[in-house]
């Protein structure tokens, strides 16, 4: 019941709002200034409404916020920087609140998070995933709803729609997004050339591109599928080629069966792929990186991956000049005869920020979610690449072609469907993941597939 | 026994046992210097990784030289990581663990072997049993233990957890050693009005050095690598261990592996230094011990 | 002496603080698994109590008797790797040339933290780029094994970096038990005109028998409660082909949201360790036998 909602929340309509292209949508951008402009204003009375407090009790209580996330200096300096200035801008406005961070890396972000909310000692903010991973929490009332922070002066409005839905649950939502990714199918133009092939528009071309490919000794396809997630969007995006979002999506909520002979057709053509040798030779043993990697030094020819990486592609100084050149996108071809629309993505939003529901400085805690998104709607993509939740203009910001481009397919998609482990909950996520590897690797076939699936869904209800 | 001695005894077998002697030692040490160059290759190779960007770590052979040695790896280690502050934290804790371990099992297995009480036994079955719980069970008790005691988030949460989790492993090792602790030793020592403390202290500890090196040397190499405990008991940036700092550059999305590969290079080396002096003692330490046995 | 040897205040002094902390940090958190494991728990919310109908899942549960199956597998691989360790420790601890410096090359790769040896595995078994393929199709292999792409023979590959990672751990136990074997024992047999191998079999080994037995329950618990490369280069995959019993729980734990259920998991897990560690203790122990544990 629950699930159906984020599943469908999507729609063609709600996601062509996103960013103001053309000059139809100028008003709009304006309007979106406005509200900026109306927010600024509140928090200008906030400040008021904060100084006649002050005024009344000169020395507010100082309170500390406990805010933890998972973008380490090291790793991720562009995020870092960011959350710095972000939190040292919020200290300055509320100057009776110190904001105390604590960052891990994300494996070890998810095991603290379940170890401290048993303990119930969640940070007052902190970084949660949507759907699956988050339906716990909300369910065990860990996570505070957010509504109240959402219908105050229109935020709502900022976000791209269906991203917040991603974070509710029976209607509330509970974090705020802070990233949101489609995953096109990158490819390398310069090898493309060289074994004269074009790109692929139909899954017959795409067979055809690999089998040449692989004649010719390329590795058609990088795939890490260690990972798993990463073999799943393969499959996820099949599944929406031939049967539409209605079948995965029916079978996921129930009002459908995973044995639907539309998920045993992607299969497979999963497995047919994988017979006309697709992948990376080993990919079951290897890391999304690692299979990166060898696209990265052009010994592999495409790469699906979610659009967190086009920094790669782009102004990743790292990278050679002349591979981020040659590096294109194209959308998951179709399927003759498939009910799916080119325009359906599979994607979603990653990471958001909650509220802890205990937290003992809940009204501050919210307070900093809300500029903390505000912020970093503004700065994200252009300073640090990453998408965020909220609407970007792309005529006011300064990107790169391809991420543009990429921007712009997200505001024309018809549909996103949400990575099928993130919609999942997790111990269906794992049957799906693991099933993802043995299908992939030869070990059930399609048939056997969709069974474990649909048992795995059935044990669910 | 004798067929070798037999021979050995006529001249002719001396020359072939020479000879035999010789190339079988020639052999021995062709397939001993071969496992030292296996075991020395990880070293290198880590050293290589850590100055190797992302691509050259992962299209690079193992051991190829990288292009461009990324000396600005360890740049960014130092610089980003705040290694100095880590490696306080490492060596205290580390050190207070590893000398809190071995006091309390020395203790323990003196008393499990060299004293008489009936319930040694069981004392002896529930050390051992806490050999077998796996780590990931004890993070959720553990966490809400410290939280109600107040010492989350300070470095006695982890030092305790050290040394309790491993106690049991330290003491099973002893325990064979002290063992072999000829009685006569300790009834020498009392007949001569020596205390029970003053045995151990004087007696029993010195005699035990090679061993006490050896769990030495193994407490300190798990403790110095130990970061599930870290990440779930300590918050604070200010208190955290060395192998936080390779966390530092493992991304939402990527890994700084060439930083990574820096950062596991700094903080092996004093580990390096500390295992060939404490090395030393397993050696020392008996010459010592045997001339007071 | 016996009353001063069965000093009950002494016993107490040396036993009570280690018990302590043992009691609290690790047996009330085994209490505590056992308590979850009647839990239908996601770990974060809250529980109910469903009496031991995980148990009753648990014995149904074809992956966890398959993980359980791959950890019993590597204990037998584990002990049989004893073998190997005792020789190379009987080798280095014998009056071979240089001997002290193999032992600390030997020892080197002890040091590295999982990070690291789980890093360099994966360069090792990189399906194309890997030292072994590379190796394989220079000598004119065409289609070498995928090692850890691959179903049948993932547990295998996985196996020899977790012996290879233990290595050092035992060979310096080994060592330092051998060195303890006394100077004038090992002289005597040799005037007698034992040979080194003779000496080995029939003096050192039955002298560290002890020792033997404790590193083979080691090597047991070891095994069948391991969780780190695993985790780190297959993750158990592919499709469980390389899970074992840790792994298994750390997933329900604290990927799935099955909290109680891996609970009953790490619990079964700690019942099964006991009882191996019991038949192992029976068939290695004979009645005289000095040496408990």
């Amino acid at each position: 019941m629950k699930k159906k909602m984020y599943l469908s929340m999507f729609s063609a309509a709600a996601v062509l709002s996103l960013a103001a292209c053309g000059s139809g949508d100028n008003e709009e951008a304006s309007g979106a200034a406005g509200g900026n402009d109306d927010s600024g204003n509140n928090a200008a009375e906030g400040n008021e409404a904060e100084g006649n407090n002050e005024g009344a009790s000169e020395d507010q209580e100082e309170v500390t916020l406990d805010f933890m996330h998972l973008w380490p200096q090291g790793s991720s300096p562009d995020h870092y920087r960011i959350v710095e200035d972000i939190i040292s801008e919020f200290e300055e406005e509320y100057s009776h609140v110190t904001v105390e961070m604590e960052v891990l890396e994300n494996e070890q972000y998810k095991n603290k998070l379940q170890v401290v909310s048993s303990s119930n000692q969640l940070p007052d903010v902190g970084m949660t995933w949507p759907a699956g991973f988050l339906e716990p929490y909300a369910e065990g009332e860990m996570f505070a709803p957010l509504d109240d922070i959402l219908d105050e002066d229109g935020m709502r409005d900022d976000f791209v729609a269906g991203t917040v839905e991603a974070y509710s649950v029976d209607d509330q939502a509970y974090a705020l997004p802070l990233e949101l990714n489609i995953a096109p199918v990158f490819y390398n133009q310069a090898i493309f050339e060289e074994n004269g092939v074009e790109v692929p528009e139909t899954y017959e071309d795409l067979l055809s591109v690999i089998d040449t490919l692989a004649s010719n000794g390329v590795t058609p396809i990088a795939l890490g599928n260690r990972d798993r997630w990463t073999g799943s969007m393969w499959y996820m995006y099949l599944a929406d080629r031939i049967g539409g979002s209605d079948a995965l999506n029916s079978a996921i909520d129930r009002s459908g069966s995973f044995e639907d002979e539309r998920l045993v057709d992607a299969a497979a053509r999963i497995q047919e792929m994988v017979d006309h040798d697709a992948f990376i030779p080993g990919f079951n043993g290897l890391s999304d990186q690692e299979a990166k990697a060898e696209f990265m030094n052009s010994s592999a020819a495409m790469y699906l991956i979610g659009s967190w990486d086009l920094p790669n592609y782009t102004t990743n100084e790292e990278v050679d000049q002349e591979f981020r050149d040659n590096i294109d996108f194209f959308k998951f071809p179709e399927v003759d005869g498939g009910e799916g629309e080119i325009n359906n993505w599979v994607g979603g939003p990653g990471v958001g920020l909650f509220v802890a529901e205990d937290s003992d400085v809940k009204e501050e805690a919210k307070a900093f979610v809300k500029h903390f998104t505000e912020e970093w709607g503004k700065r994200s993509v252009e300073d640090a690449g990453v998408i965020p939740g909220t609407q970007v203009n792309t005529d006011e910001v300064d990107l790169p072609d391809l991420f543009i481009d990429v921007l712009d397919e997200l505001n024309n998609a018809s549909d996103i469907t949400l990575f099928a482990d993130v919609q999942m909950s997790s111990s269906v996520a794992e049957e799906h993941l693991n099933m993802i590897q043995s299908l992939f690797g030869g070990e059930v076939t399609p048939e056997e597939f969709t069974e474990a699936h649909e048992e795995a869904l059935q044990a669910e209800d | 026994m004798s067929n070798t001695a037999a021979m050995e005894k006529s001249g002719q077998g001396i020359k072939i046992g020479s000879l035999r002697l010789k190339l079988s030692s020639m052999i021995l040490y062709l397939i001993l210097g071969l496992v030292a160059l296996l075991q020395i290759l990880p070293l290198i190779w880590l050293l290589l990784f850590s100055l190797k960007d992302n691509q050259e770590v992962f299209n690079l052979a193992p051991f190829a030289l990288p292009q461009d040695p990324q000396w600005s790896n360890y740049a960014r280690v130092w610089v980003d990581g705040n290694i100095g502050l880590y490696f306080f934290n490492s060596v205290l804790v580390t050190g207070i663990s590893v000398i809190l371990t071995i006091l309390l099992a020395s203790f323990v297995t003196f008393a499990l072997t060299r004293m008489q009480w009936k319930l040694s036994k069981l004392a002896l079955g529930l050390f051992m049993v806490g050999l077998m719980i796996p780590v990931h069970s004890a993070l959720i008790p553990l966490f809400s233990f410290f939280t109600t005691i107040g010492i989350m988030d300070n470095h006695l949460s982890i030092i305790l957890t050290y040394t309790a989790f491993n106690l049991p492993l330290t003491i099973m090792i002893l325990l064979g050693f002290y063992y072999t602790i000829p009685r006569e030793l300790e009834e020498a020592a009392i007949v001569d009005g020596c205390s029970i403390h003053r045995l151990f202290f004087r007696i029993i500890l010195p005699i035990t050095a090679p061993v006490v090196a050896t769990t030495a040397i193994i407490n300190m190499i798990y403790n110095w690598n130990e970061f599930v405990f870290v990440n779930t008991f300590i918050s604070s940036d200010s208190l955290k261990t060395l192998t936080v700092g390779i966390q530092n550059f493992i991304g939402q999305y990527s890994t700084d592996w060439g930083a990574i590969g820096a950062t596991l290079v700094i903080s092996m080396l004093p580990i390096l230094i500390a295992f060939f002096l404490l090395s030393n003692k397993i050696v020392e330490g008996m010459t010592s011990g045997s001339v007071k046995g | 002496m016996n009353q001063i040897m069965s000093n009950k205040r002494v016993i107490a002094l040396y036993t009570l603080p280690a018990l302590l902390l043992i009691m609290v940090l690790i047996y009330v958190p085994l209490a505590l698994t056992g308590y979850y494991g009647l839990m239908d728990w996601d770990g974060i919310g809250e529980m109910t109590f469903i009496g031991l109908d995980n148990y009753a899942a648990l014995i149904v549960d074809g992956a966890f008797w398959s993980s359980a199956w791959h950890s019993l597998l590597l204990a037998v691989f584990s002990v049989g790797s004893l073998v190997l360790y005792l020789g190379v420790s009987l080798v280095l601890a014998s009056d071979v040339k240089g001997a002290n410096l193999f032992r600390k090359i030997y020892l080197i790769p002890m040091l590295l933290s999982s990070v690291a040896i789980a890093q360099l595995w994966l360069r090792v078994y990189h399906p194309t780029n890997g030292v072994m393929n590379r190796f394989l199709t220079s000598i004119g292999i065409e289609n070498p094994p995928l090692w850890l792409a691959d179903t049948s023979i993932v547990l295998f590959a996985i196996f020899i970096p977790i012996i290879w990672q233990y290595a050092g751990f035992y060979i310096i136990i080994y060592y330092a038990a051998l060195k303890n074997v006394p100077n004038e024992i090992v002289e005597a047999a040799r005037i007698d005109g034992a040979s080194p191998l003779q000496i080995a079999y029939k003096i050192k080994l039955p002298l560290i028998a002890g020792i033997i037995k404790v590193t083979i329950v080691l090597a047991v618990i070891g095994s069948l409660k391991y969780f780190d490369l695993i985790y780190v280069m297959t993750d158990g995959g592919p499709n469980g082909a390389s899970e074992v019993m840790a792994s298994y729980m750390y997933k329900l734990a604290f990927r799935t949201n099955e909290f109680g259920y891996g609970s009953a998991v790490g619990f079964f897990l700690l019942i099964l360790i006991l009882i191996v560690t019991y038949l192992i203790r029976k068939a290695t122990t004979s009645k005289d036998d000095e040496v408990q544990y």
